[in-house]
């Protein structure tokens, strides 16, 4: 699989410079990546300027990397004449299992050949990949690279995500559309994820996998840690995944549990599974018990109903604490965990708390919560807290500084030191419940 | 298939799981000697392979306290196991808290356990937890704890359970779907006290 995600050969099957085709797509992404490309019409001689091959077996050097995205009842013909050229396949085409009938006939033929004859095999039906400068599917850009590994079964989720994260700091190690896994499955991409070292966290999205048996046996397997999103949990999304994959979405409960027993941290939303994972992306895991500090009591309080209902314990501070805290606080400061160091404090006094606080044993993470008041200086507290980081780079830190345009440059700061930072306290609290173990 | 009366007994003397002390009658007599020899409060209930809610139907009678409830009691049950056709049980009653334990063959994820109160608890509040099998020690003390309802199992109003019990329950039970052939199998009720744990009824239905 190292081939398939680190070609030096691409061809494309079905390369075409017809706007708005999904053979224009990959090509105009293909062509941003630093690989020798090939693409492959009988019907052209050249698109943009580039030599177009008859057929895969004229190219003159061997591929590491063929895509095929033409009409579905060509693909098993192509694929069947150019066997022994080809080791790693994606077909991006639609048109089989998800189709039943003549789509299921041609599946299983594909699936006979790609055994036959040792091919790893992405699809049929799926977006493509991307890794790296590489972007070998019909994505509407390439993202930044990162640490984030995402395995996704739905390819137009993997479009938005890109989408979104565009101005956002974080980035992918590799991204991989499933398709209808007629050869390498979710658990081949799980594994690799494990072993690959660009990949520091693995974000799934599924929809329902035929033996759950094997995939809970490889979740609980994989070192990593694992996000996880399910789709199909209710009656009316079972129907839409029927028709989308042609998965079976099994019982959602079993699901869950599956997930929980082998460690993977479930969410609920496309949002909840990015914020984790950037959490994962760039904090470490640590056990139970974290401090808030707050200059807002409303912002503290909320945050600390999350932990609660999250099951994130928060430690009382300890008389080292407080004495250390005695002369640098206000009197009217709340000396207890939330620590409320008041509206007016100053960077000095986040400084302060933050350093004071970071050095108790028993607390291993901390949020930190910013409202904008008046005097706030939102840029040096984001400065104190990179600096906290790099003090302590065993404790998680996440940050909570509220607010949109004043605050923003702070929170630029925050995130290009790795500290992850969310707009709403309750999406802070559930990225520091997938940091604890 | 719905296992009989007595291939339910076998296999689950096979896993150490605790049944009831029961038996088929058929006459009177059978009912004497029975209640002789095991000390009242008795149950009666028919068994059949078509009857899966025997409650429902008036099937069930515990808490027999004396000989003359229990030849009334008998009168009664012999109608509804002629109307069903079905065999007549005597059991042992006992008091404690009725919990739910059961084990089935998922078609994707293969083997799971399932553990939760009786009554309401499960049937009304959804209030179960469930674990992929097999399960170990810890596993199971986790599964325990979970449901919401764990706080009845610590003694609330003063009705302490023997926990210990009911985990070696479950281990059995892992151990059984794990090796055998069966589909589904629910123990409901299984009482539980302070002392013991008894599987007082049991639907096994086989691959």
């Amino acid at each position: 699989m190292q081939k398939l995600f680190n070609p030096k050969t691409i061809c494309l099957v079905g390369a075409t410079d017809r706007p708005g085709s999904v053979g224009f797509g990959i090509v105009k992404n293909l062509l941003q990546s630093k690989k020798k490309i090939y693409f492959v019409n009988p019907k052209k001689e050249k698109i943009l300027n580039k030599k177009s091959y008859k057929r895969i077996q004229d190219i003159p050097e061997n591929i590491d990397l063929c895509i095929i995205a033409v009409p579905a009842k060509y693909v098993i013909e192509i694929v069947n004449q150019a066997k022994e050229e080809i080791n790693n396949l994606i077909i991006i085409s639609a048109g089989f299992k998800e189709i039943g009938g003549i789509g299921e006939r041609r599946q299983k033929e594909l699936e006979k050949i790609v055994k036959e004859n040792n091919i790893n095999l992405i699809g049929p039906n799926c977006l493509g990949i991307i890794r790296g400068n590489l972007n070998a599917s019909f994505a509407p850009a390439t993202p930044k690279t990162g640490s984030i590994a995402l395995i996704s079964q739905s390819g137009a989720l993997i479009d938005s995500i890109i989408d979104k994260s565009l101005d956002k700091l974080y980035g992918f190690s590799f991204i991989v559309s499933l398709g209808n896994q007629a050869g390498l499955k979710i658990e081949d991409f799980l594994e690799f994820a494990d072993k690959d070292k660009k990949t520091k966290v693995i974000s799934l999205y599924i929809e329902g996998v035929e033996d759950g048996r094997r995939l809970f046996n490889v979740l609980k397997q994989i070192n990593k840690p694992i996000v996880i999103l399910k789709g199909g949990k209710t009656d009316l999304g079972k129907k839409a995944v029927s028709s989308h994959t042609a998965a079976l979405a099994g019982d959602s409960k079993i699901y869950s549990q599956a997930f929980k027993q082998s460690g993977a941290i479930e969410v609920n939303s496309i949002e909840e599974l990015l914020d984790v994972s950037k959490a994962l992306a760039w904090e470490p895991k640590i056990k139970n018990g974290i401090a808030i500090i707050t200059n807002g009591g409303g912002a503290g309080i909320l945050t600390a109903d999350y932990c609660n209902d999250l099951k994130i314990n928060l430690p009382d501070l300890s008389t080292g604490t407080l004495w250390n805290l005695r002369h640098k606080m206000l009197k009217t400061y709340s000396a207890s965990n939330p620590v409320d160091i008041i509206g007016d404090a100053d960077s000095k006094r986040y400084r302060d708390a933050i350093n004071a606080i970071l050095k108790q044993k028993n607390i291993n993470g901390l949020i930190v919560i910013q409202t904008l008041q008046i005097m706030t200086d939102c840029l040096e507290n984001a400065k104190i807290v990179v600096q906290a980081k790099a003090k302590y780079p065993q404790k998680a830190i996440v940050c909570a500084f509220l607010g949109g345009k004043i605050t923003q440059k702070s929170i630029e700061h925050l995130e290009k030191n790795k500290i992850p930072n969310y707009s709403d306290p309750i999406r802070a609290v559930r990225a520091m419940r997938g940091l604890i173990k | 298939m719905l296992l009989d009366y007595s291939q339910t007994q076998k296999l689950l003397s096979k896993y150490n799981i605790p049944y009831i002390k029961s038996e088929i009658i058929r006459t009177e007599s059978d009912l004497i000697k029975f209640s002789k020899k095991n000390k009242y409060p008795l149950v009666l209930k028919i068994d059949s392979k078509k009857i899966l809610h025997k409650t429902e139907i008036g099937g069930v009678i515990l808490d027999i306290k004396d000989k003359k409830t229990l030849l009334k009691s008998f009168k009664d049950i012999k109608k509804i196991s002629r109307k069903y056709k079905s065999n007549i049980i005597i059991q042992k009653h006992i008091n404690g808290i009725n919990l739910i334990i059961g084990a089935k063959k998922d078609l994707t994820f293969g083997n799971i356990i399932i553990f939760g109160l009786g009554g309401i608890f499960t049937e009304v509040l959804n209030d179960t937890s469930m674990r992929l099998a097999p399960v170990n020690k810890q596993e199971i003390d986790s599964m325990i704890k979970e449901i919401k309802s764990y706080k009845i199992l610590q003694g609330y109003r003063g009705k302490l359970v023997n926990i210990k019990k009911i985990q070696e329950l479950i281990l059995n039970l892992s151990n059984l779907i794990e090796k055998e052939d069966i589909q589904e199998i629910d123990f409901n009720p299984v009482i539980v006290n302070n002392k013991e744990i008894f599987v007082t009824d049991a639907k096994i239905i086989q691959s």
